[in-house]
């Protein structure tokens, strides 16, 4: 399990505007240090932190697959006999056109995704995967992505009435 | 895109360094000004291939650990269509149309949840339900995360850098 932090609420606003775009001016990190109402060095300060602490992965930019060369991706779903769950999930985890892979509570156990150039691609990745695995066409859920209608994650860190009672105890 | 603006997104993609002058930085790696820079990604950003520029938080490291993927079977909704419905919602951080395996698994849409617990999920995800009127759905919750990592990775499996 998780060590879960507990972040003061200046951490709080400075993620809270990290979720917005980064400004592209000179000092970015000036700009938003001002719209917080704190010193530059002191946002910068604390972005390392937070950093360190892993609770940033990093400020990066994130690209519209289809226009890199990604055009197809679906989602997959196996049935997955329990004693073979993390066997399994290592095989499909080393692909690099496998970007997630969780384990869900459901008969279909384990849920990734594959992205490729064209559908061929992807086919011959899930082929690879299934012949590896010896799982059987019957135990597979295949799920081509036909819209991404949105992708947006933000959370709210400073609705502290979700958090009541669970940060920490959990 | 050519070539600069490839060598720019692989930088980018290591993170912008934490310093007064980020934008300069990356330039002086890739002999670019601060200034052209910032002109490659806004023109980047215009052209729809960086989508957000911010930063990756790890939510779990605060507690929000509980995430569900709910499949919904398509249906007639009083108030509109389904999947632009779900993505309205504020709460949904993804909304996907997928193709059904027919006769063995119906349901075409698909949200991302994320929250504190499981129950308070499950009652976002009842809200957005019962608001819709639509009650055909699967809540699928995570209980192991074996791979999570961006779906576009410059150098791995997006893009070509010659």
């Amino acid at each position: 399990m998780t060590n879960h932090v507990l972040p003061d609420m200046t951490d709080l606003y400075i993620l809270d505007a990290l979720q917005d775009d980064i400004p592209l001016v000179p000092r970015p990190f000036e700009a938003i240090a001002l719209r917080l109402g704190i010193p530059e060095q002191v946002l910068l300060d604390r972005l390392k932190r937070l950093q360190d602490e892993g609770i940033v992965r990093g400020i990066s930019p994130f690209l519209e697959s289809r226009h890199m060369g990604l055009s197809a991706a679906t989602l997959i779903a196996l049935h997955v006999p329990e004693d073979r769950v993390h066997e399994i999930a290592a095989i499909i985890s080393s692909y690099p056109e496998v970007s997630h892979n969780f384990r869900r509570d459901h008969y279909y156990t384990l849920w990734f995704t594959i992205s490729g150039k064209n559908e061929e691609a992807i086919q011959s990745v899930l082929a690879e995967i299934l012949r590896r695995t010896g799982i059987p066409d019957t135990d597979v859920l295949n799920l081509p992505t036909v819209k991404k209608l949105k992708v947006d994650v933000r959370f709210s860190f400073l609705n502290t009435e979700d958090r009541e009672g669970t940060l920490g105890s959990s | 895109m050519d070539p600069p603006d490839m060598h720019l997104l692989s930088e980018l993609g290591k993170g912008l360094p934490l310093v007064e002058e980020p934008y300069e930085e990356i330039g002086k790696r890739l002999n670019l000004t601060g200034n052209e820079v910032r002109e490659r990604i806004r023109n980047l950003q215009a052209a729809g291939i960086i989508r957000k520029f911010r930063a990756r938080i790890n939510q779990r490291r605060f507690g929000i650990t509980a995430n569900a993927l709910v499949a919904w079977k398509r249906a007639d909704s009083p108030k509109g269509e389904m999947g632009s419905l779900l993505a309205s919602f504020p709460c949904v951080t993804h909304c996907y149309e997928r193709l059904p395996v027919p006769g063995r698994w119906e349901y075409t849409i698909y949200t991302v949840h994320h929250g504190y617990s499981r129950n308070a999920v499950l009652a976002e995800i009842r809200t957005l339900a019962d608001s819709m009127g639509v009650h055909d759905y699967v809540v699928l919750f995570s209980t192991d995360e074996f791979k999570r990592v961006p779906t576009v990775r410059i150098g791995e499996n997006g893009g070509d850098m010659t």
